[in-house]
């Protein structure tokens, strides 16, 4: 009961902020994802080595945005930032096929996580402006997403770049998020 | 479930809850955690657990809140390194912040956190902020790149970063300027590599002297400090940096004033010092010294460490400033002791009268440790002043009146140094102190009155009586004491003969005989063989005229004293040590030496003139007053003329069956001497006297002048190779000419004869000159010896080594060969002596390449007695330099195949390690030269 008043307050005072990881290998784009979300713009960036944490406003929902690094050697710390996550925006580079397979594995052991049993997942197959990338299905199949079950999950189609699919990705999720579960 | 459930994180407790509140979304909740976490790790609880909450907190808008973290992560990120790798990427974004306050906070936490895996992705943002805009933050930068290079030197280096810190050298900012040059300062003391990148030149300096002005006091102090480490090219540009440094000392901090302070001693170095420039610089560095003393004590104390070795270096600093260094009654006793130090090296006729008031009155204090020092200090000042010695001699004595224990003991000793300054003047006082006998227990006290007795043996009554009575307790007493007693015994027996034998015999016994100090035992051996050798010589050497002492007891060492001065203002000024002495770990920074007088010729020709070398400025050799167990010292030391040791031991042996005094109880020498010969002679004694010298050469080192080293004989054949023919020997040089010396033993059942030698082909053609002369037949278990002369006319053949002789012996029973190594020494001719020129023209003319050095470890000889030794093996020394207090021996050799070897032994003086570089157109030589200076000089 307590759970649901705090949620129809929360939701009619947009207080509440809420907790979106943004994972993938490196150079997938998390954190021109990142920057695109909450300026609007592409910024330049450099390898994070580490992670950066954003507020970003999306249709009166607040979230509180991690983008942590993509580097083997920063992965295994990713574990310390699943408590409390609402949503996992996992990003894929479509145009990476040589490492689709470590990219699923990411994911998988990621989502045996207790931690994340709650949490919403997104895909994003970012950089769908190249030429030759895989289509979407191509990345959901390569990642076992059919496999996925007892959690709400949609892929979509990005480019970063060109600001693509990313609006469509976080109406769908801000939607998933407010409804009552 | 298995029991690791134990050891995953607990779900309860303080770590738990502040995670909890770390991770909320609450920004002031978020806060107080942060400041929670802080507080426990002020106190030394371990929050490392919350290493990943805390760093995620780290990107924020809150400044409060980034700097608790920035605390956190400087203190934790050495326990997780892997785990600090997640906050770079906010040092990053930092470092490009807006506000500097963030950059330069950013810049300063990343020096701090000293994890090998993060520090080359801090690179960037350190080059970033090394050119930002802010000064603020290129400052902290600056220090930032010293942090990372004790980290990784290499890294700094490969980055470049050294060009930028120089660059920074000559920021508009000075604060910027003098961060810089001390970063650059930290790091040239631990990188060699960073020196060639960060050598100062005269336009850094200027840059320097114009930040100098305008920066904080502590940037000054870093300013200063580099400026000392720089040395001007002539003596204009030293005189334009001392007037820019001098109004330094009107500075109101003391770090200021010592620094800016020892940037001008060492810059008067350079210049001429009879100049009116060096005069008024003098008289400016009076008055910032005795405003220092105005200080707090702690203060005041570094101060007098340092003035202490301005004083020994350039007394006429303070020479009118006596005053302010007399004791105030309530200085903390360090503060006095060290006044008292000062006080006494400032002493001169002048002020004489001033001190010793000052003295006497210290004398009647009741801190022990203060009045003793004082009482000292009178015996000093009688010591330096000659003509307040009387007076000072009688302020002792009044002292010694108040019969204060500790008082009349330091009276005493002291009294003992001014009866050796001025030998047969205040003999009077004996009396007085000869009352006062029983009251000495301390052993340093106890020596001094028995030397003085000893010494004025003659005019002392009961000399015997007294000396007596201290040997009653021989056994317990301090060695000091039982040295002094020995020796003082020894010169009674020489006074007075006739009724001290049984006391000298009694002495003479304790000292070989019952005791377990060798140096003892060595002593009392010397002096029981004089006596029994020769009383007349005995006489001289122990009733010898001693040296006058003179000056200074603790004078500092004159190479240390320059090196301290160049570290004034640091610890090493206060230790009196150099800071290799006490600094721990590899930074050995380089000594460092005052500059030379501009205008000297030090780049001049190497031997410029072997005799008038240049006077190193202001170090007059100081006699120094010997303590009390380097009395044996003076014995040694002291060249006895006597006759060639072969000589001596004739008479040795003829002293055995007739003992110098018929006296029926002196035959204890005849005894004594007996086993003295029985333990010194080999039992191979032979006529030519080869190693039966070599034992006794080394107890009188100083009586083997003139001979040359014979080095021990070792076993060439031995019996069961020869069957039963047992040969060994070495080689030796007399009179020009090589010789082989054997002990030759027949070990076999029968008689041997029908000896012959002969050599196979060698490298510097030795073949024996005659045929071997061995008695025959050599009945068993007989042992000849021989001496075979060795010509070097014979066939050549380069050996492998060069000085391996192969040698064939052949007797009755069957042909030996063995192999042996001629040490080279004996194959250097006696027309060695190289002129001078030749000398010098030789050594230019052999190319660098045909130099090889060596060390030669541990050698307890000065440079004269070295060439001495040297010479007696035909080792000629052409020239003696001293270069920036070490001595230069430059030497030549020639082989008697005409090889000649040019050498240069440096030595410096307190290290017992020489340096011999070897010059030679024939190179192979090299090793075995090397090898004959290591045995001559070990010998």
């Amino acid at each position: 009961m307590g759970g649901i008043f705090a949620r129809m307050f929360s939701g009619l005072f947009g207080q509440k902020e809420r907790r979106i990881l943004i994972l993938g290998l490196d150079g997938a784009g998390k954190t021109t994802i990142l920057y695109r979300l909450q300026v609007g713009e592409v910024v330049t960036t450099i390898p994070t080595i580490g992670f950066n944490v954003e507020t970003v406003t999306y249709k009166n929902l607040k979230f509180q945005v991690w983008d942590l690094g993509g580097q083997t050697s920063i992965r295994p710390y990713w574990r310390c930032y699943y408590s409390n996550t609402d949503a996992i925006i996992y990003v894929v580079d479509s145009m990476d096929r040589d490492r689709i397979g470590i990219s699923k594995q990411e994911l998988c052991s990621m989502l045996e996580e207790e931690e994340l049993k709650k949490s919403i997942l997104v895909v994003l197959a970012n950089k769908q402006d190249i030429e030759g990338a895989m289509t979407v299905s191509e990345v959901a199949n390569a990642l076992g997403l059919s496999t996925i079950k007892n959690r709400k999950y949609q892929i979509f189609k990005t480019s970063a770049i060109k600001g693509e699919g990313l609006d469509e990705s976080m109406e769908w999720l801000s939607n998933i998020l407010q409804q009552p579960s | 479930m298995t029991d690791s459930k134990y050891f995953t994180t607990t779900k309860k407790g303080e770590i738990f809850e502040l995670k909890a509140e770390l991770n909320s979304d609450k920004k002031e909740k978020k806060k107080e955690a942060v400041k929670k976490v802080i507080a426990s790790m002020t106190v030394g609880k371990d929050v490392s657990a919350l290493f990943p909450d805390v760093v995620n907190c780290m990107q924020t808008d809150n400044l409060e809140l980034k700097k608790l973290v920035y605390l956190y992560l400087m203190n934790y990120a050495k326990s997780q390194p892997d785990m600090a790798i997640m906050a770079v990427n906010t040092f990053v974004k930092d470092c490009e912040d807006s506000n500097p306050l963030i950059r330069a906070l950013a810049v300063r936490t990343m020096g701090c956190i000293r994890v090998d895996k993060i520090t080359e992705y801090l690179c960037e943002p350190l080059r970033k902020c090394l050119k930002d805009e802010d000064p603020y933050v290129r400052k902290t930068a600056a220090v930032c790149v010293a942090k990372l290079h004790d980290i990784n030197a290499a890294l700094v280096e490969d980055q470049g970063f050294l060009d930028l810190l120089k660059d920074l050298l000559s920021d508009s900012n000075p604060m910027v300027v003098a961060n810089a040059i001390a970063a650059i300062s930290e790091i040239l003391e631990t990188s060699h590599n960073a020196a060639a990148i960060l050598e100062m030149d005269g336009s850094t300096v200027n840059k320097l002297l114009t930040a100098l002005n305008e920066c904080t006091e502590w940037g000054q102090v870093f300013i200063l400090d580099s400026i000392a480490n720089y040395t001007p090219k002539d003596d204009r540009e030293a005189q334009s940096i001392t007037e820019r440094v001098t109004p330094r000392l009107a500075h109101a901090n003391a770090a200021v004033v010592l620094s800016a302070v020892k940037v001008i001693m060492k810059l008067m170095e350079m210049m001429d010092p009879t100049s009116e420039f060096v005069t008024s610089l003098i008289k400016k560095l009076a008055p910032p010294l005795v405003t220092l003393l105005s200080a707090e004590p702690e203060i005041q104390y570094v101060a007098l460490r340092n003035i202490n070795l301005i004083v020994q270096k350039r007394s006429e600093i303070l020479k009118h400033e006596m005053k302010v260094f007399f004791v105030k009654y309530n200085d903390p006793i360090y503060v006095k002791l060290e006044k008292l130090d000062i006080m006494i090296r400032l002493t001169n006729h002048s002020n004489i009268a001033q001190v010793l008031a000052e003295l006497k009155e210290y004398a009647t204090e009741v801190d022990v440790d203060f009045v003793r020092k004082s009482v000292r200090a009178i015996g000093r000042c009688a010591i330096k002043v000659e003509q307040a010695a009387e007076k000072c001699v009688s302020t002792l004595l009044d002292l010694i009146q108040t019969k204060v224990n500790y008082v009349v003991q330091e009276a005493v000793v002291v009294i003992k140094d001014i009866f050796r300054k001025y030998p047969n003047q205040y003999e009077s006082i004996i009396a007085t102190l000869c009352e006062n006998l029983d009251t000495l227990d301390e052993p340093e006290a106890r020596a001094s009155m028995i030397w003085i007795i000893g010494e004025y043996a003659e005019r002392i009554d009961n000399a015997d009586e007294l000396l007596e009575s201290f040997l009653e307790g021989f056994q317990d007493e301090n060695s000091q004491v039982q040295l002094q007693l020995l020796t003082a015994i020894v010169k009674l027996f020489l006074k007075r003969p006739t009724d001290t034998q049984e006391l000298v015999q009694q002495v003479l016994s304790l000292a070989t005989q019952d005791s377990d100090n060798p140096d003892l035992r060595d002593r009392g051996y010397i002096y029981w063989r004089l006596l029994s050798t020769d009383p007349a010589a005995a006489k001289e050497v122990v009733l010898a005229e001693k040296p006058l002492i003179s000056e200074e007891t603790d004078l500092i060492e004159p190479t240390l004293l320059d090196e301290l001065i160049c570290h004034i203002a640091s610890l090493a000024s206060v230790y009196h040590k150099p800071p290799s002495a006490f600094v721990e770990g590899g930074r050995v920074a380089s000594r460092r030496v005052l500059p030379p007088r501009s205008g000297s010729e030090e780049s001049g020709e190497i031997l410029g003139g072997g005799a008038e070398v240049p006077q190193q400025p202001v170090q007059q050799p100081t006699t120094v007053i010997p303590g009390m167990d380097s009395l044996i010292g003076d014995l040694l030391d002291m060249d006895l003329g006597g006759p060639p040791m072969q000589q001596q031991q004739q008479q040795q042996a003829a002293m055995v069956q007739q003992p110098p005094q018929s006296s029926g109880s002196m035959d204890i020498f005849g005894d004594g001497l007996d086993s003295l010969l029985n333990l010194n002679q080999p039992s191979g004694f032979d006529s030519s006297g080869g190693t039966g010298l070599a034992g006794l050469g080394d107890i009188f080192g100083g009586m083997s002048a003139g001979v040359s080293y014979v080095a021990p004989q070792e076993v060439w054949l031995p019996a069961a190779r020869g069957k039963g023919l047992e040969i060994s020997g070495t080689f030796s040089r007399k009179n020009g000419q090589v010789f082989m010396e054997m002990t030759i033993t027949n070990r076999a059942m029968q008689p041997m004869g029908g000896f012959a030698v002969q050599f196979n082909k060698n490298s510097f053609g030795l073949v024996p000159g005659q045929p071997l002369s061995v008695p025959q037949p050599l009945t068993p278990n007989q042992t000849a010896n021989t001496s075979l002369p060795l010509n070097t006319s014979g066939p050549v053949m380069k050996m492998d080594p060069l000085t391996n002789v192969q040698v064939a012996i052949k007797n009755n029973i069957d042909v030996f060969y063995f192999s042996t190594i001629v040490p080279l020494h004996v194959l250097f001719s006696e027309d060695g002596e190289m002129d001078k020129k030749v000398f010098l023209a030789s050594w230019k003319d052999i190319p660098a390449q045909n130099e090889v050095q060596y060390t030669i470890n541990d050698v307890q000889h000065s440079a004269d007695t070295t060439s001495q030794k040297l010479k007696n093996n035909n080792i000629f020394t052409i020239a003696k330099r001293n270069v920036e207090g070490q001595d230069m021996l430059y030497q030549s050799i020639k082989l008697t195949n005409g090889i000649w070897v040019l050498a240069e032994l440096k030595i410096q003086p307190g290290n017992s390690n020489f340096v011999l570089s070897l010059k030679s157109k024939a190179l192979d030589v090299c090793p075995a030269v090397h090898q004959a200076y290591e045995s001559i000089m070990h010998a």
